[in-house]
C-alpha cells in the first residue's frame, strides 16, 4: 500500500529553507513573498503494517523537539496561498529515499521486500503573497525544479483538497521491456553508417570501414561461429563506439593538424598534440626528476610527497551535464573526479578537491535563452560541488569563478582531486596495479541503471511518466564515501591487485581497458546488479551509473574482500574474471553477446585530421584602443574591485568545508576578515610531518582572444608565482592541464571559423610544451573537453551558435619543505616596506582595465622564463630565509587591484610612490597601475629585514614602493609627486565585497 | 602508567576520524578508529575503552535530519552498552555530527539518568546554508564538564548546515540552571554573541555551541576542537608568526583544541578507572 508521510518544522520555529526561498524569489524575480514553509514528503510503497508505519513515523522520521508529521496533508493547517510540489522523475537517484528504506529495515530488524520503495519530495508553501498562477509556475520552473530530473505541480489554496493534498505520486521506473541482443547488418559502409546514426552510436565515419573489415575477416568469422556469433551485436558496436569516442580516446589531441600561418604562408604538420606537447616534455622531465613517480597512463598522476607517501592528482570537467542540470551535473562531476584518485595505483585516500566555474554573466538579460539562466546555473553548480565535497569528507581547498558571455552556450565546470597513498603496500610499490589472468572482476558500489547512456543528447526527447531520466544524474557522495573507506581497508590488507573507476563508458571502459593489461576478460552481464529490470544488455555494459569501481581480486582473497564489504555495507558483486585469451568475452545468461579481439582496439584506426589556419592578432585587425589617460583612477579601481571577475567570492567558498581532515595550513581565504583569496592553499596531508603540499590554479581566457599561446603562458607563469608566494619549491612543481575548447572541425556552415579555433588549440599546446619545459613542470595529469558550443534559442524562433572562449585551466602543485615558512598575501604590520619585484610593461591587452571600457587590445602579457626564473629562485630563497612578511603574485587587474587586495586583507593603509616601479619604456600612470605583465610579485618586508632583503635581490628589477601604515588609507603618488589615488581601505573593501550588482531579472 | 584508550567511531559517512585520532594521540591516548558495525557485531566492545568520540561528518548523508539515522542505530543496537559505558565512568564526546547524534539519541542533555529522551534539537542554520568559519568560543566555568576544565576561551572552526541549537524555554532554563551549557559563541571581547551573525554562525538560542550531561562526562559541541591541533590551523597564524618574531616571543606549537582532549585523558588517568 502507498502512503504519504509529510513532515514540517513546528509552526513556531523559524524556517531557514523557506526564508532562503523568499530571498531567492526576491533576487531572481523581484517578487515579494512574506513567508514560505517547506514540507518534506516521503511516499512509501511498502508492505508495512499500520502499526509499523506509525512506529517509523515517530521513531525515525519525526524529531519530537522540532517537527510535526502526519500521513494526512499538513499544509491544510498552514495559511498558504500557493503550494508547489517538487519531486524527482523516475530513475533519478534519490539518496534520501534509499536512506529511508535502509533506516526502516534497520529499525524493524528485517529486510524489506525488493518491491518496497520510498520516494522523497518537497512541498513549498508560499504565504502572504500576491502572485498569480503564472508567476508561481515561473518560480517552480525557474527556481525550484528542473524539468530534466524533476516534476512539479502547483496548487492554489482555493482548489486545495484538504483530504488528499498533493495526492500520491510514485515515480517508479517500469520499463516493461525484455532485454535483447540484436545483430547489426554490415553489408556496406553506408548501411552501418545509417544504423549507427539511428542507434545514436556516433561511430566516426572514418572508423566504419575498419570496423567492417574486422568483422568480415575469415578467421574472425570462424572464431565467432564457435561461440555462436556471426554479424556484430549491438553490445559489440556500443563497446567499440565507447572505446573510440573522443571522450575516451582523445582523438582530437591525437589528431593530425595541418597548421598554416596565413600571414607568412608557412605550413607545419603537427602530428599528435598529446604526444608532442604533453607526453614528450613530461617524459623528458620525469627522467630528470625522481619525484615524478607515475604519469600519463593511470586515472591520476602520482608524485612523491615524502619518503613514505605519494600524492596523486587529476582534473576533470563536467560541462554538458552541468549546463542541463547544474546541481546534479556539478555534484556528479566532483564525486566522479574523486573516483580517479581512488582508482589510481592500488587506491589512494582523498585529501583535497578544487573547483572552477566559467559561466555567463550573472545579470544576463539579453535575448538568448539558455536552458538555465547563468545565475541559477551558478547557484546550482556551487551547491552541487558543496554537497559532493562536504559529504565526501574531503576539504574543498581552492577554486575559481570566471564570467563571460561566451559561456552562455555551455558552462564549464572544472573539478580536481588530490589523493595520498603510502609509498608501498605489502612491500610493493603502491602505484603499480595489474590484473592477472584468473583474478575475479568485482563491481563495487552502486547499481546499474539507464544513467548516462549516450550522454546528454537525449535532453530534448519527450518523457513518459515512467521513463527514467537517465542522461542527467545526481551523484551520491554518501554511497561513495562508504566505498572509499572500505576500499582503503581492502587495499591495506593487500586484497586489491587492480582498481579503476567506472565513469565515462561504465564497465565498457573500466573492464575494456583493464582487459588489455591482463590479456583478456570474461564477464557475465546478467550478474551485474541493476537498479530496475528491463535494461538491454548493451545498456548494462555502457551505462555510466555513478559511485562504482571495478576491482580485481585474486580468488583466494575473495572471501575476505566480501567480508570487509559486508562490514562497510558496500554492495560488491563478482561479475567475471580476467583470462589470457586475448578476447573480450561477454555473456548474458550463458549466451555470448560479445567476442572481440583485444588487438582489434589497437587496429589502425584512421587518425582524425584538422586544418588549422592562423593569422596574427595584427592581421586579424586587433589594435590598441585610442584612449587618453583618465583622471579618476580611484573610481576606476573601486569599480574594478566590484566587477564580476574580481569581486569577493566568499559566498561560494564559505559553503565549502575546506578544513575537514585537519590538514589546513594556508586557507584559500585569508586576512583579518578571512575573505580575500590567497595565492595558493597549503595542506599538511601527513599530520605528523611539517612537510606541506601547496596547490593553486589559474586561467586567462580573455588573453586567448589575442593569442592562445600567451593565454597558456600567462596561466602557467601565474601558477608558478602563486606557488612560490606561499613557500613552494620551483623544482618540485607538477601541473595539470585542463582544456575546454569549442569544436575545431571546419564546416563551412556549422563551424565556419573551425580552422582558426584549431590553430588556437595548436598554439595553446605549443605554449604548454614550451612553458613546462622552461619551468620544469611535468604534467601529472590532464584532460581535454571539446565541443564547448551551444545552440541557443533567440526571440524569434531562431537559434544561435554560441562557442565558449578557448579555455585552459592550469592546476599546479608544489612541495613545501616546512609549513612554518609559509606566507600569506595580507599586509602584516605598519612600517613594513612594500616592494614590487619584476618589470612592468605596457601589457593591457585582454586586461580587466581594457575590458571595463569594452576593448580587447593587442598588447597581451608575455612570459620570458629565461629572465623570470633567476628572480623566482631568489624569491624561493628569500622565503626560506624568512625575509618576507607577505607575498602576492600580481595577476588580473595589475598592481592596483593586487595592492588593494593586500590592504583590504590586512586592514592597513599604504603610501606608494609609483616612480619606483621598474618599467620597460615610458608608461602612463594607468598602465603602471593596471597592466597585467607577468613575472611580478608584491611583497612586504619588516624594517629590520630591509637591508638583507635589498642585498638578496640586488641586480633584479626591484622597486621600493613605500610603507605600510596604520591609517587605513591607500595613497599613491605618480612620478611628479602628485597624488593619483587616495582611497580609504574600508571603501575599497566595501566595493570589493559588494556581491554582484545584479538586480532581479523579472520573468527573464 | 596504564594507557588511556579512545574509540573514534567510523563508517556510514562519518569523517574527521583521522584527525580526531591524531589529536587523541597528541593528548596521550591510544586512539583506535572503529567501524560502527564492529561494535554492533560485538567484534569490538565499548567496555574496552575509556573515551568514545563520535566525530564530524555526514552520517547517512544527513538525510532525514543530521545525526538522526545514526542515533537510531546506536539507540536500538547499542543503547544498553552505551548507557552502561557512561554509567561506569566512560567519557563521550560528540563533535558536530556527533553532537547531532547525541541529542537525537537523548544522551544529551540526559536530564534523567538511564533514560533516553529527546529534549533539544540542532536544526538548519538561520543563514540557510552550510558554513565553514572560525568562531570565538567562551566556556562556562561553572559547568560540570570534565573536557573543558580550566578552559576560558578558544577560537575554533564550525563547519555545518544544521547547528542551530533549539529547545523550548523550560528546557533552556533547566540547562542554564544546571550549568549544562558548556560553551557559547562569543564576540572578540569574550561577551556572548547575543545572536549576532556571523559571531553566532547559526542562530543558536542563548548562543549555545555545546552542552554536557549532568555528570559532565558526556559533551556535545558544534565547533571542531580536533581541527585546531596545530597552531598553523588558525586562520591568523601567519600574522601571529610575524608578531611573535618581532616581539621576540616563541612561536606557539600546539593548537588550543588539543587541551580539550588532554583534559579527557587526564580525567581518565586521575579517576584511576584504568
Amino acid at each position: 500500500m502507498a502512503v504519504r508521510l509529510e513532515i514540517a518544522l513546528k509552526p513556531h520555529l523559524f524556517d531557514a529553507e523557506g526564508f532562503e526561498l523568499c530571498r531567492k524569489i526576491r533576487d531572481y524575480f523581484g517578487w515579494h513573498v512574506e513567508e514560505a514553509r517547506v514540507l518534506r514528503v516521503i511516499m512509501l510503497e511498502t508492505g508495512l503494517s499500520a502499526e509499523e508505519l506509525e512506529a517509523v513515523r515517530t521513531e525515525i522520521f519525526t524529531n519530537p523537539v522540532s517537527q510535526v508529521s502526519s500521513f494526512q496533508p499538513l499544509a491544510t493547517a498552514f495559511d498558504f496561498q500557493w503550494a508547489i510540489w517538487v519531486g524527482y522523475r523516475p530513475g533519478v537517484r534519490d539518496t534520501a529515499g534509499s536512506v529511508a528504506l535502509e533506516a526502516i529495515a534497520d529499525y524493524l530488524r528485517r529486510p524489506l521486500s525488493r518491491h518496497d520503495a520510498a520516494y522523497t519530495s518537497k512541498v513549498f508553501l508560499l504565504q502572504r503573497c500576491s502572485l498569480d498562477r503564472s508567476q508561481v509556475e515561473t518560480i517552480a520552473r525557474e527556481l525550484l525544479a528542473n524539468d530534466i530530473i524533476q516534476q512539479w505541480r502547483v496548487f492554489a489554496r482555493h482548489d486545495w483538497n484538504p483530504d488528499e493534498g498533493i495526492g500520491i505520486i510514485l515515480p517508479k521506473v517500469e520499463l516493461r521491456h525484455t532485454p535483447t541482443v540484436e545483430t547489426i547488418a554490415i553489408e556496406s559502409d553506408e548501411e552501418l553508417k545509417a544504423l549507427s546514426d539511428a542507434r545514436h552510436l556516433a561511430l566516426n565515419p572514418q572508423d566504419i570501414p575498419v570496423i567492417r573489415r574486422y568483422f568480415l575477416r575469415p578467421e574472425v568469422l570462424r572464431e565467432r561461429a564457435l561461440v555462436g556469433l556471426n554479424r556484430p551485436t549491438d553490445v559489440e558496436l556500443e563497446a567499440i563506439s565507447q572505446a573510440r569516442s573522443d571522450h575516451c580516446n582523445h582523438n582530437t589531441f591525437r589528431g593530425l593538424f595541418l597548421y598554416k600561418d596565413l600571414d607568412s604562408g608557412q605550413e607545419t604538420v603537427v602530428n599528435n598534440l598529446f604526444k608532442t606537447c604533453i607526453e614528450a616534455p613530461t617524459l623528458a622531465l620525469q627522467a630528470q626528476k625522481d619525484w615524478v613517480v607515475s604519469v600519463l597512463w593511470d586515472n591520476a598522476g602520482a608524485a612523491r610527497f615524502d619518503e613514505d607517501h605519494l600524492y596523486v592528482i587529476t582534473g576533470e570537467t563536467h560541462n554538458s551535464p552541468s549546463t542541463m542540470e547544474a546541481y546534479g551535473g556539478a555534484l556528479t562531476g566532483i564525486v566522479g573526479v574523486y573516483r580517479d584518485p581512488m582508482g589510481t595505483g592500488k587506491g589512494s585516500r582523498l585529501i583535497a578537491g578544487l573547483y572552477g566555474y566559467c559561466v555567463g554573466p550573472r545579470a544576463y538579460a539579453g535575448p538568448l535563452r539558455p536552458h538555465l539562466h547563468p545565475r541559477r546555473l551558478l547557484d546550482g553548480v556551487v551547491e552541487g560541488v558543496r554537497d559532493g565535497g562536504n559529504k565526501h569528507g574531503v576539504p574543498t581547498v581552492f577554486g575559481n569563478l570566471f564570467h563571460h558571455p561566451s559561456y552562455l552556450g555551455k558552462c564549464l565546470v572544472f573539478v580536481a582531486a588530490i589523493g595520498l597513498m603510502p609509498r608501498t603496500i605489502g612491500g610493493e610499490p603502491s602505484e603499480h596495479k595489474k590484473p592477472n589472468p584468473g583474478d575475479i572482476i568485482i563491481m563495487a558500489g552502486g547499481r546499474v541503471g539507464k544513467d548516462g547512456i549516450h550522454g546528454v543528447t537525449a535532453s530534448s526527447e519527450s518523457y513518459s511518466e515512467h521513463t527514467p531520466a537517465g542522461h542527467v544524474q545526481i551523484g551520491d557522495p554518501y554511497t561513495q564515501k562508504k566505498m572509499h573507506d572500505f576500499l582503503l581497508e581492502a587495499r591495506d590488507e593487500g586484497l586489491i591487485t587492480f582498481i579503476t573507476d567506472n565513469g565515462g563508458g561504465g564497465l565498457s571502459s573500466s573492464i575494456g581497458e583493464s582487459a588489455h593489461l591482463a590479456g583478456g576478460a570474461r564477464v557475465a552481464l546478467d550478474r551485474v546488479p541493476l537498479k530496475y529490470e528491463g535494461l538491454d544488455v548493451w545498456e548494462i555494459w555502457v551505462s555510466e551509473s555513478q559511485e562504482r569501481m571495478t576491482v580485481a581480486v585474486r580468488p583466494e582473497n575473495l572471501d575476505r574482500f566480501m567480508e570487509l564489504a559486508a562490514l562497510h555495507e558496500v554492495e560488491c558483486t563478482a561479475i567475471g574474471h580476467y583470462e589470457a585469451t586475448g578476447k573480450l568475452h561477454l555473456t548474458y545468461h550463458g549466451k555470448t553477446c560479445a567476442y572481440l579481439d583485444l588487438s582489434f582496439f589497437r587496429e589502425d584506426f584512421p587518425q582524425w585530421q584538422f586544418e588549422a589556419h592562423w593569422r596574427s592578432p595584427t592581421s586579424r585587425g586587433l589594435t590598441e584602443p585610442v584612449m587618453s589617460e583618465p583622471t579618476a583612477y580611484g573610481r576606476i579601481l573601486t569599480e574594478l574591485l566590484g566587477s564580476p571577475n574580481l569581486c569577493s567570492r566568499e559566498w561560494i567558498h564559505r559553503q565549502y568545508d575546506h578544513e575537514v581532515q585537519g590538514t589546513s595550513v594556508i586557507k584559500f581565504l585569508v586576512g583579518r576578515r578571512r575573505d580575500v583569496p590567497n595565492d595558493a592553499a597549503v595542506l599538511r596531508p601527513v599530520l605528523t610531518s611539517r612537510r606541506g603540499l601547496a596547490v593553486t590554479q589559474a586561467l586567462h581566457p580573455t588573453y586567448g582572444q589575442i593569442d592562445t599561446y600567451h593565454m597558456v603562458e600567462a596561466s602557467i607563469d601565474e601558477c608558478v608565482r602563486r606557488l612560490l608566494a606561499v613557500g613552494g619549491l620551483l623544482d618540485e612543481m607538477g601541473g595539470v592541464d585542463n582544456f575546454c575548447w569549442p569544436s575545431i572541425q571546419y564546416d563551412s556552415k556549422q563551424n565556419p571559423d573551425g580552422r582558426y579555433k584549431a590553430a588556437q588549440l595548436v598554439r595553446a599546446n605549443w605554449a604548454l610544451r614550451d612553458m613546462c619545459l622552461a619551468y620544469g613542470i611535468p604534467l601529472l595529469s590532464g584532460k581535454d573537453s571539446m565541443y564547448v558550443d551551444g545552440h541557443l534559442p533567440g526571440l524569434y524562433g531562431e537559434r544561435h551558435k554560441v562557442s565558449g572562449l578557448p579555455t585552459m585551466l592550469f592546476t599546479a602543485t608544489s612541495i613545501v619543505e616546512d609549513i612554518e615558512q609559509c606566507l600569506t598575501m595580507d599586509l602584516k604590520m605598519p612600517e613594513d616596506w612594500v616592494y614590487v619585484l619584476g618589470t612592468t610593461r605596457h601589457e593591457l591587452g585582454g586586461s580587466e582595465y581594457y575590458e571595463k571600457f569594452g576593448y580587447v587590445g593587442l598588447s597581451v602579457p608575455k612570459a620570458d622564463p629565461e629572465k623570470f626564473i633567476p628572480l623566482y629562485r631568489a624569491v624561493e630563497a628569500a622565503v626560506r630565509k624568512g625575509l618576507l612578511a607577505s607575498c602576492r603574485a600580481v595577476g588580473r587587474g595589475g598592481l592596483a587591484v593586487h595592492g588593494a587586495l593586500m590592504a583590504i586583507a590586512g586592514e592597513l593603509g599604504m603610501d606608494w610612490d609609483l616612480d619606483a616601479v621598474p618599467v620597460e619604456g615610458h608608461l602612463s600612470t594607468a598602465t603602471v597601475l593596471f597592466s597585467e605583465s607577468l613575472g611580478r610579485f608584491l611583497v612586504t618586508v619588516a624594517p629590520e629585514h630591509r637591508e638583507a632583503f635589498e642585498s638578496h635581490f640586488r641586480g633584479f628589477p626591484l622597486g621600493c614602493l613605500g610603507k605600510v601604515c596604520e591609517r587605513p588609507v591607500w595613497t599613491v603618488r605618480d612620478a611628479s609627486g602628485r597624488v593619483v589615488l587616495e582611497e580609504p581601505v574600508e571603501a575599497l573593501g566595501k566595493a570589493w565585497r559588494f556581491e554582484g550588482a545584479a538586480g532581479p531579472l523579472g520573468e527573464w | 602508567m596504564t594507557e588511556v584508550r579512545a574509540l573514534v567511531l567510523t563508517g556510514f559517512g562519518l569523517n574527521c576520524d583521522w584527525e580526531t585520532a591524531h589529536v587523541l594521540a597528541l593528548a596521550g591516548a591510544r586512539a583506535e578508529r572503529v567501524h560502527l558495525n564492529q561494535l554492533i557485531s560485538k567484534a569490538k566492545s565499548l567496555a574496552d575503552y575509556h573515551i568514545l568520540v563520535i566525530g564530524g561528518g555526514f552520517s547517512w548523508a544527513d538525510e532525514h535530519g543530521a545525526g538522526v539515522i545514526l542515533a537510531m542505530r546506536l539507540k536500538y543496537r547499542l543503547g544498553e552498552a552505551l548507557l552502561s559505558f557512561i554509567e561506569k565512568g566512560g567519557l563521550v564526546l560528540g563533535i558536530c555530527n556527533g553532537f547531532q547524534v547525541l541529542v537525537n539519541t537523548g544522551l544529551l542533555p540526559g536530564f534523567e539518568t538511564g533514560r533516553l529522551s529527546r529534549q533539544v534539537a540542532l536544526i538548519n542554520n538561520d543563514c540557510g546554508r552550510f558554513r565553514d568559519q572560525w568562531v570565538h568560543c567562551v566556556f562556562e566555568t561553572a559547568s560540570p564538564c570534565v573536557f573543558t576544565r580550566g578552559l576560558k576561551a578558544m577560537d575554533l572552526p564550525v563547519r555545518h548546515g544544521e547547528g542551530k541549537f533549539f529547545a523550548e524555554p523550560e528546557v533552556l532554563e533547566r540547562l542554564e540552571s544546571t550549568h549544562q551549557v558548556v560553551l557559547r559563541y562569543a564576540l572578540a571581547d569574550g561577551r556572548p554573541a547575543g545572536g549576532a551573525f556571523p559571531e553566532n554562525p547559526n542562530g543558536s538560542l542563548h548562543d549555545i555551541a555545546g552542552i554536557c550531561d549532568p555528570t559532565g562526562r558526556v559533551l556535545g559541541l558544534m565547533p571542531h576542537p580536533e581541527a585546531f591541533h596545530h597552531w598553523t590551523n588558525h586562520p591568523d597564524w601567519t600574522w601571529e608568526k610575524e608578531r611573535c618574531r618581532r616581539r621576540g616571543l616563541p612561536r606557539p606549537r600546539e593548537g588550543a583544541g588539543v587541551q580539550l582532549f588532554r583534559n579527557a585523558v587526564d580525567y581518565v588517568r586521575n579517576q584511576g578507572a584504568l
